[in-house]
């Protein structure tokens, strides 16, 4: 079963500015194996993937890859293709309008005199589905296939390419459990052939039923390859989490006031015909408490937090109430007028018109509030501005100073001085700490006290266990879009949490 | 700050330039009756950029506005002319019946989600087989002839001198007010401002324009009342993109349509709003470009949606929406209405004319791209 190292890399060290992604990181993979990567979200995995995909290029790390006995000096993802690093992401990456057959073999489709040979293209595209064992019409248009024959069609894609290694990212997120099992299978049947397989994924039963190796990643660094059949899943779940010198996090004891946001056995699907994402969902947050929301990605919290401000998908059950009253989904100017805000994980995107000045982006949901007559009220809206500014410690030169020049951390600031001028009862905070410097993130959790302690609810999602523990009164952890476990401050560990999230309470406890 | 002094800088040049060609080429150009019919050009150009000014801020576009002009306009002479209905009754009745059809424009853009590119596109079509139908493919004269009424006066008249004098007075005073007032606001902010010398400098630039325009058209036969409405309608569209909700509104869709969202602008009513605006825009510089030919035939209005895309974009105005302002309009449109006026005295044909201003476009928007990946 374990044969030559087909690709190893060693000491690898990748920095993203001042944040360092991976840190030292060994890793080796031999032909014929299955080898698994584990890691919370953020511990450093697609960081290691994109290298090995020449995504991250040659020079841009320190360490090296090697492949077979060679330096690897991958220049684009075409180098890492030719040297035979074939990569299966997580979203599907076909062209909808387009066969299956001309999907196998885009950019290297077999050519006849300068045109396309189709019946080339065809049967040798049924050549290799047969191989890989997938039942399909090599001229099925992809749009006709469901999302797990897609995912298939994918892998065969890749595996037409004849790679020495095949990287699976997270290769089941959509698919069903019979299209799992017969992924699984494919899989083996590609270890006996002597591919050597890298395989990503949060199911851990996944990885323990396929992999012969699993190596954990926590916060870029690998803590260990254990060879799967002598360890276990909990073995592999305390590695994930380890035992960090735990963040500074001043929360202070909640004063736990009326129920502020109540949502109850809620249903949402992304459209009216699809089936519901987020399935029986419910929970409280209180006026003066933190309610922190986890998950794993593709557990439906950001959807959770933009269906309650009503930027997403149809509710097919329950109901959300807001300080007593219905709150249905109209929009987020509704969901703001009655009090409700969201601040976004992605603050370029859903937080900041970039290129306009502080003020501007400061004012831009309390405009109404600032007007006298028709106009807004010049002298007003700078005034509180300047509060705001000052009240936050939001570093700028000038009001006017376009925020696309200001850092993360100040750029967050703005967005959650915006969402305070409209003077909301329910805060929202998706990972309101993401990417930004360790001295603002402290200053994010002092304002999340002072915020409570003036009778606000916030709810906070994270990826970030310790975050989630440190600054929750109480802690819903999602598992694919159901409630997983739901945790006082008092009972949580990383441990439980995690074990929760990827839906073995039991187990774990 | 620097790049925006740069780019006026520029400008400036290439209006001087233009000028100096033209005047070269024919002298006539720089007499006080072409600069006062230039006045009256300049005035319908910059009223519908203006409008363009609103629309491509929120990231929109109206391909429809120079077809409307024309319908805009034949529809009110044909209620004039044909059906003896008084001036200003006519003219409302178009303007109302622009606001409409533009509003639903507008709601078809921000509800259906249907392109604007697309939808205007359509609009300029449909407005110019309108437009035809409406007339005929006759001339509609907007009065009979010889008299005059509300529609003919919007370009046939013109201030006493008396009046140009005061009016010329309170706008340099009007000017200088605001100016020193937003300069105090600013420094009391603690916004950058100009020093006190370019402050001045600026007002002193200003004040002899005012003047030089003054005893330009007085010395024709005195300030026209197009000029006069442009100033109006300029002075509007400033202080609604600057000062009310709606204006940053249309700033922030177009900066960042999701954000906006996210933060409670009400994006589907202000882009419909937009287009509402522009519906009234189009009817009022219809009235005026069919009352400057002095009735209505097909040609009326052909091709002016370009022409006032070009002048926003040669003002500074950014076709991606977020970006632009009403000065910038006004020089661009000052810098088209040259060209235009220019080559009709230089007896340019009227296939170069086409080539030429497709070129101006063109180099417009590429100049306008070359800047924003600089910034």
């Amino acid at each position: 079963m374990s044969g030559d190292v087909v690709l190893s890399a060693r000491d690898i060290v990748k920095r993203f500015g001042g944040v360092t992604a991976l840190d030292g990181v060994s890793f080796e993979l031999r032909a014929g194996e299955v080898h698994a990567l584990c890691g919370e979200n953020g511990a450093g995995k697609s960081t290691l993937i994109k290298l090995l995909a020449g995504v991250h290029v040659h020079g841009s790390y320190e360490g090296e890859v090697r492949i077979g006995d060679q330096v690897a000096c991958f220049h684009s993802t075409r180098d890492a293709e030719r040297a035979g690093i074939a990569i299966i992401h997580q979203e599907i990456a076909l062209f909808p309008e387009m066969s299956v057959g001309e999907n196998l073999f885009l950019g290297a489709l077999p050519r006849r005199h300068g045109l396309i040979d189709w019946n080339q293209v065809y049967a040798r595209a049924a050549t290799t589905l047969a191989e890989c064992g997938i039942g399909l019409d090599p001229a099925t248009r992809v749009a006709d296939l469901g999302v797990g024959q897609q995912q298939l069609v994918e892998i065969a894609r890749a595996i037409a390419r004849k790679p020495r290694v095949l990287v699976l990212d997270e290769p089941t997120a959509a698919l069903a459990q019979h299209e799992v099992n017969a992924l699984l299978e494919l899989i083996r049947e590609l270890r006996l052939r002597g591919t050597a397989c890298i395989y990503i994924s949060h199911k851990l039963d996944e990885v323990f039923a396929i992999a012969d190796r699993i190596t954990v990643l926590r916060d870029g660094a690998a803590q260990g390859t254990l060879d799967a059949h002598a360890t276990s899943v909990d073995e592999v779940i305390r590695l994930m989490v380890g035992r960090r010198i735990e963040d500074f996090f001043p929360r202070r004891q909640p004063t736990r006031g009326k129920t502020l946001l109540a949502v109850r056995g809620l249903g949402v699907a992304a459209t009216k015909e699809s089936p519901p994402l987020l399935r029986d969902i419910g929970f409280e947050a209180r006026a003066g408490e933190v309610l922190g929301i986890g998950g794993l990605m593709g557990s439906g919290r950001t959807e959770l937090l933009l269906h309650l401000i009503g930027l997403w998908g149809t509710r097919t059950s329950g109901s959300v109430e807001l300080d007593g009253s219905p709150l249905d989904s109209h929009g987020p100017r509704e969901a703001l007028r009655d009090g409700l805000v969201l601040v976004s994980e992605d603050r370029k995107r859903f937080g900041l018109v970039l290129p306009q000045g502080v003020a501007f982006n400061v004012s831009l949901s309390s405009l109404a509030k600032l007007c006298r007559g028709p106009f807004i009220d010049g002298d007003a809206e700078i005034a509180q501005t300047k509060a705001t500014v000052s009240d936050l410690r939001i570093k700028v030169h000038t009001l006017d100073q376009p925020v696309a020049t200001l850092s993360g951390g100040n750029q967050q600031k703005v967005v959650l001085g915006k969402v305070l001028m409209t003077l909301p009862k329910v805060l929202l905070l998706d990972e309101p700490t993401r990417g930004i410097d360790v001295g603002a993130k402290l200053e994010v959790y002092e304002l999340i006290n002072r915020l409570t302690g003036s009778g606000k609810a916030i709810v906070l999602v994270s990826s970030e266990l310790g975050e989630l523990i440190g600054m929750s009164d109480r802690i819903v952890m999602l598992c694919e879009g159901r409630i997983g476990g739901v945790f006082a401050r008092a009972e949580a560990t990383q441990e439980r949490l995690l074990a929760a999230a990827m839906g073995r309470l039991n187990q774990a406890a | 700050m620097k790049k925006f002094a740069t780019r006026e800088l520029s400008m400036a040049i290439a209006l001087v330039v233009i000028w100096a060609f033209i005047a070269w080429q024919e002298p006539v150009f720089l007499s006080p009756r072409n600069l006062s019919l230039l006045s009256v050009e300049l005035a319908v150009t910059a009223i519908l950029a203006l409008g363009m000014l609103i629309v491509l801020l929120p990231g929109q576009i109206d391909l429809s506005a120079g077809s409307g002009v024309g319908l805009a306009g034949a529809v009110a002479a044909v209620l004039v002319f044909w059906l003896d209905v008084p001036a200003p009754v006519a003219l409302l009745i178009a303007a109302i019946g622009a606001v409409v059809v533009w509003a639903g424009m507008g709601a078809l853009i921000a509800i259906e989600r249907i392109p604007a590119f697309i939808m205007t596109l359509g609009g300029l079509l449909v407005f110019r087989g309108l437009h035809w139908l409406t007339i005929h493919n006759q001339t509609v004269p907007v009065v009979e002839g010889g008299n005059q009424n509300l529609y003919s006066l919007l370009t046939t008249y013109y201030l006493p001198a008396g009046a140009g004098y005061v009016l010329a007075t309170a706008v340099v005073l009007a000017l200088v007010a605001s100016m020193l007032r937003a300069r105090a606001r600013r420094k009391s902010h603690g916004f950058e401002i100009d020093d006190g010398e370019l402050t001045f400098l600026k007002l002193f630039v200003l004040a002899q324009f005012v003047l030089l325009v003054l005893i330009v058209t007085n010395s024709y036969r005195g300030v026209p009342l197009a000029l006069v409405i442009l100033g109006a309608v300029a002075t509007l569209v400033h202080q609604l993109t600057t000062n009310t909700p709606f204006g940053r509104y249309l700033y922030a869709i177009g900066g960042n349509e999701e954000a906006a969202t996210v933060s409670g602008v009400p994006v589907r009513a202000t882009i419909i709003g937009a287009f509402a605006l522009m519906g009234c825009i189009v009817a009022l510089t219809g009235f005026m470009q069919t009352a400057y030919s002095g009735a209505s035939t097909s040609t009326v209005g052909s091709l002016m949606e370009l022409d006032a895309v070009a002048a926003c974009v040669i003002g500074g105005t950014s076709l991606r929406g977020g970006r632009g302002t009403v000065l910038g309009v006004l020089f661009g449109a000052l810098i088209m209405a040259s060209l235009l006026n220019g080559m009709t005295l230089m007896a340019v044909s009227p296939e170069i004319k086409y080539i030429a201003r497709g070129l101006v476009l063109a180099l417009a928007v590429w100049l306008d791209l070359r800047m924003a990946k600089g910034s």
